[in-house]
């Protein structure tokens, strides 16, 4: 039953992770792609680390060592997705052109293309 | 059970291998340190299950060690996009 359940976990984190790699190949720009990196860990990652914990118990070496990488994952990868993201946007990387809304530009007057911020798409 | 750790860590690293092309590829430097960041992050849980089928400890701190300070050294990267060397 525990096999089970550890084999089952496992799966289902290795097929997110392979699609959110296939997506950060397919993706169009920057922006896209770094959500298919958040999506990766969030439910790529941790499926897999929680299948560990099932595994070997969360009270054994490789468990809490598979909990400490998981609650290191779930605080420090927003924080480098966010920092990516804005660090991309100041450097003007190019929108995809199919981008439907650029909220920052918006904020800072229609029209006008604001100091900091990407081409137009 | 041990052998399957060992699957799941050679998965990890077969899936790792996909974002070699966006590594290699991509257009600008973002494009680059997202796909290491991914990479980064698969390698990290490759080494937790390799630890796990090997039986061996001293490979968890290894593993804690990738994770923690490939995200330091994305946000490093992004600081040095947005405002240049210190």
């Amino acid at each position: 039953m525990r096999d089970a359940i550890v084999i089952a976990l496992a799966v289902v984190g290795l097929a997110f992770t392979l699609s959110g790699a296939v997506g950060i190949l397919r993706m169009p720009d920057v922006y896209s792609r770094i959500q298919c990196s958040s999506k990766t860990v969030t439910m790529g990652a941790l499926p897999v680390l929680i299948a560990l914990v099932v595994g070997q118990g969360p009270i054994s070496s490789y468990g809490s060592r598979a909990l400490l990488v998981a609650a290191l994952l779930l605080i420090l990868n927003p924080v480098a997705s966010h920092a990516l993201g804005r660090a991309a946007y100041k450097t003007r990387v190019p929108m995809w052109s199919g981008a439907v809304t650029d909220e920052p530009r918006e904020q800072s007057g229609a029209g006008d293309a604001p100091a900091d911020g990407p081409a137009a798409p | 059970m041990a052998h399957f750790y060992l699957a799941v860590a050679i998965a990890e690293i077969a899936i790792t291998v996909l974002l070699f092309i966006r590594l290699a590829a991509g257009p600008t430097i973002s494009d680059r340190i997202v796909a290491l960041n991914t990479m980064s992050t698969q390698s990290a849980l490759a080494v937790l299950f390799f630890a796990a089928f090997a039986g061996r400890t001293i490979y968890l701190d290894i593993s804690l060690w990738l994770a923690s300070f490939s995200y330091l050294g994305a946000i490093v990267w992004a600081r040095y996009l947005e405002r240049g060397l210190l």
